[in-house]
């Protein structure tokens, strides 16, 4: 059990409200549902607990950069999700390769 | 017992904006983790409630006199989880032990959580900087004290402890009472929150501003270290995959060193300002004067 797993009725909304992966391959879709448990609820909603608003996540890869201004690569958001970045936590330890690259894959379809 | 995640929940229920004025029913399952025969409370690690309550460990009232005498800490346990008055009310009740093999392994429930007005024990602590400090360095100071770990993914749990702390940091500089005031972060994830990793934390809460360091520390204790931090502040906290449930706990120390005030259900950064400074005016001069700075 974890405290960071979401209500599924929230995930559900949140899914349908950002993704729409039709057409998602299962890698893509496995990286949604990692997506929804694990990133939505900070960059989909906008928290009042948190000091500053993350990012939307639209769009990620269709830019140069990311919104940190580091250059839009895998490696670069793999290493944003392992490590954290400024007051995201990092990822390393409760995420395993392949669901990094699963989430990465979900990324990329999100326009 | 204190109830330590009702903040949690009361957020939830606004983002999930679907409590109800009517009795509703889910079906909980976990393991329970204490007892309060007093409070008629068991503290259960839960599976994710749907429609109710994500993953969490949080003290449940309990409406089965049987299940208070019978259930021990460390069962698995099924429950029906009522809830009424917009979930402002709930309970647990029917309830069925499922496992009964965690008994011998659950932790002793001996412990002595200060009271208000007891020293704080002078427990070593090694900060963002790799440097040993302990609470009786912040003597003659008021001190906000929380507890979390940096990985902690959930924004109303961690993220929101140290946003509230920023805010107060922030706040207390424009202040004359900055000086005589210190913040103090204890993560519950040593193995993962070494030094530096605490120190690039710190700094993402203090917009890059090493010198807020100087009012505001991250620290880690030792294994046994922090045992005694649980059991002198009454945290609760279980490590399982990676992840550390746990309550979430403030705590207020007079200049003198001594409990002031705990807050563990519902808090605003306000409220935690206002008592700080209060507790800086509220200080004996003498006491502030006597100890140097």
């Amino acid at each position: 059990m974890s405290n960071s797993l979401r209500n599924p009725a929230i995930v559900c909304c949140l899914a349908m409200a950002v993704s729409g992966c039709g057409g998602c391959n299962s890698s893509q879709e496995h990286g949604e549902q990692l997506f929804d448990l694990h990133c939505a609820d900070c960059h989909e909603t906008p928290n009042p607990y948190l000091k500053k608003q993350p990012p939307k996540l639209e769009g990620l890869f269709h830019r140069k950069t990311l919104p940190s201004g580091a250059p839009a690569t895998d490696e670069q958001v793999r290493k944003t999700i392992i490590e954290g970045l400024r007051t995201m936590p990092a990822f390393n330890g409760r995420l395993s390769e392949s669901d990094v690259h699963d989430l990465i894959s979900y990324l990329h379809t999100l326009k | 017992m204190k109830g330590w995640t009702i903040a949690g929940l009361a957020a939830f229920c606004m983002i999930a904006g679907g409590c109800h004025s009517h009795t509703k029913h889910y079906s909980l399952h976990g393991k329970v983790m204490d007892k309060d025969e007093t409070a008629g409370e068991f503290t259960v690690m839960h599976d994710a409630i749907p429609g109710f309550m994500p993953a969490m460990t949080m003290p449940y009232k309990v409406k089965d006199p049987a299940a208070m005498r019978d259930v021990q800490p460390g069962d698995m346990i099924t429950a029906d989880l009522v809830s009424t008055n917009d979930a402002k009310d709930y309970w647990l009740q029917s309830v069925r032990i499922t496992d009964r093999s965690g008994r011998a392994a659950a932790k002793p429930a001996v412990k002595h959580t200060l009271e208000i007005g007891e020293p704080v024990p002078d427990i070593p602590l090694t900060n963002q900087d790799g440097k040993r400090i302990h609470f009786s360095d912040f003597k003659g100071k008021s001190v906000l004290i929380t507890f979390i770990y940096t990985r902690c993914p959930v924004p109303e749990f961690c993220p929101r402890l140290s946003s509230q702390f920023a805010k107060i940091h922030e706040d207390m500089a424009k202040t004359s009472d900055y000086n005589e005031t210190h913040l103090v972060t204890i993560s519950f994830d040593p193995k993962y929150d070494t030094p530096p990793v605490l120190r690039k934390y710190g700094l993402a809460y203090l917009d890059n501003h090493a010198e807020g360091f100087a009012q505001w520390d991250f620290a880690t204790a030792g294994a046994s270290d922090m045992h005694k931090l649980a059991d002198a502040f009454g945290l609760e906290y279980y490590e399982e995959d990676n992840q550390i449930t746990h309550s979430m706990d403030i705590v207020l120390v007079s200049p003198e060193g001594r409990v002031a005030r705990y807050w563990a259900t519902q808090w605003t950064t306000a409220e935690l300002e206002d008592a700080l400074r209060r507790q800086v005016k509220s200080s004996a001069p003498s006491v502030r004067e006597r100890v140097p700075k």
